[in-house]
């Protein structure tokens, strides 16, 4: 059966049961890239911190963490997690997480996005950091502010606006990422489509339908961050995004 | 009012940035020093306000020693205005609020009052009508200007300068001059790191040279240009003054 015979039917999109596996496998790709991207945030901005701070142990560990999980293939971490990370458990612990956790690969997805995208928030994050020079901070302390205030009122604002550009496409990056969970057998949106079209073989409207879900979201996410920007535009800070 | 006893700062164990440095500054006096980049001008003007750390010696700022844990160091740096090379004004926030943000968090004054000051104060330096105006939207000089300003709306007893007007277009560095030579003539203590002499010349009570950590010649203004006593500040003037 060449191309040319190929009968398009839109609706294995919608058509019962696999209407509802979209719409759980576009909702388990928001929730999973959101998990990761919180832990990314927070991971990242701590890691970040030690990157900086005057104590040689810290910033050795911010490193550590940085070198390790850029440089090292996004796959191969997904594996580690789900594959090897439960090993390094006590064996008691391995058998509570097989009975308790039917949905471990979920978790291993959303450890190995999170910490993954943390070292790369935490690299720009630190540029962010760097980026204030020094007389910034003296500025502030010289009038009286405390660490405190100064950090409040004029690193953190000033900090926010240099990094929202790249952490937005961290973000999209991340959420993109998420598909790469179908390898540990995530059902999300694209492991869906491929499922769909073992059922179907109408695999040409399923991965379309998982593209534009990506590309809709993506786009939806890109206009709000631009959106945001303006917003908090002020002159010669961030270039305004047209 | 400023009294510097015997001070000597170190960068690290090879790298000695201050040697015990002495001098007393009277109340109203305007000092200038100078001297060659790395002498350690900027590090000394720092320590006076606790910006940085010396490890011999002793500071006493209107009778309150800068290092003695018990200081209220904030509260000191209040009362110490301090103005930067290349200005530091906030970027995020217009010259309004830059100017009111430590009368506001740091003497807790209202908005009202705050910015009537700020007007005032704006007025004083010459540019009210750049009020609203965020930092990029301004020349070189006015930012100069509205950082001087951001100083003053602390009602500092003391102000120091790091090298006010080396970052400035030579047609602008005569409007910062100006309204530093009025300060110096209303009876503010000032302590000035430039290489303007004749604004050394026309305000200061008393000029030190500095070169490699140490206080190398300090004299009044006509002793200073016209009699240098050391060779090395003589080879020193010989290069600025053409």
């Amino acid at each position: 059966m060449g191309f040319l015979n190929y009968t398009f039917d839109w609706s294995v999109l919608w058509r019962h049961p696999y209407g509802n596996m979209f719409i759980k496998g576009v909702v388990t790709t928001i929730h999973l890239s959101l998990l990761a991207w919180m832990i990314a945030v927070i991971v990242g901005i701590a890691i970040g911190i030690f990157r900086v701070l005057p104590i040689r142990s810290f910033r050795f560990a911010g490193s550590f963490y940085v070198q390790i999980f850029r440089n090292t293939p996004f796959l191969v971490q997904l594996f580690f997690w789900y594959f090897a990370a439960p090993l390094l458990l006590p064996e008691p612990a391995q058998e509570w997480l097989y009975d308790n956790v039917p949905n471990y690969a979920y978790w291993a997805g959303v450890a190995a996005l999170g910490t993954y995208t943390a070292s790369r928030v935490a690299e720009h994050f630190r540029s962010g950091l760097l980026a204030i020079p020094h007389d910034q901070y003296r500025a502030a302390y010289s009038t009286g502010l405390t660490t405190m205030q100064t950090y409040r009122y004029v690193i953190a604002p000033y900090a926010f606006r240099i990094i929202i550009p790249p952490f937005t496409t961290e973000f999209l990056t991340c959420f993109k990422n998420s598909s790469l969970a179908m390898t540990i057998g995530v059902m999300e949106v694209t492991h869906t489509a491929y499922y769909v079209d073992s059922f179907t073989s109408h695999g040409l409207e399923t991965t379309t339908a998982a593209s534009l879900v990506y590309l809709c979201i993506a786009l939806c996410v890109a206009l709000f961050m631009s959106f945001v920007e303006k917003r908090i535009y002020i002159p010669g800070m961030i270039a305004r995004g047209q | 009012m400023i009294e510097i006893k015997n001070v000597s700062l170190w960068y690290d164990k090879n790298h000695q940035v201050l040697n015990d440095i002495s001098e007393t500054i009277q109340r109203g006096q305007t000092v200038v020093i100078c001297g060659p980049s790395g002498s350690g001008k900027s590090s000394l003007l720092r320590c006076i306000n606790g910006l940085e750390y010396f490890q011999k010696g002793d500071i006493i700022v209107n009778g309150v020693s800068v290092q003695d844990p018990d200081t209220n160091i904030h509260q000191l740096r209040s009362n110490i205005g301090m103005v930067f090379q290349h200005f530091e004004l906030y970027p995020h926030m217009t010259a309004m609020e830059n100017i009111t943000l430590a009368p506001l968090r740091v003497r807790k004054k209202s908005k009202n009052e705050a910015e009537k000051k700020a007007m005032e104060i704006l007025e004083r330096v010459g540019i009210p009508e750049q009020a609203l105006k965020y930092p990029a939207e301004l020349s070189g000089g006015q930012k100069q200007r509205v950082a001087i300003a951001r100083a003053l709306a602390m009602e500092p007893k003391i102000m120091l300068f790091d090298e006010p007007t080396s970052a400035l277009d030579p047609e602008m560095i005569k409007e910062v001059l100006d309204v530093m030579i009025d300060l110096a003539g209303e009876g503010m203590t000032m302590v000035v790191v430039t290489h303007e002499m004749g604004f050394a010349r026309e305000v200061a009570h008393e000029i030190i040279f500095m070169d490699k950590g140490r206080m190398i010649e300090k004299g009044s203004g006509h002793d200073f240009f016209n009699h240098p006593k050391n060779e090395r500040t003589r080879q020193f003037l010989s290069r600025i003054l053409i």
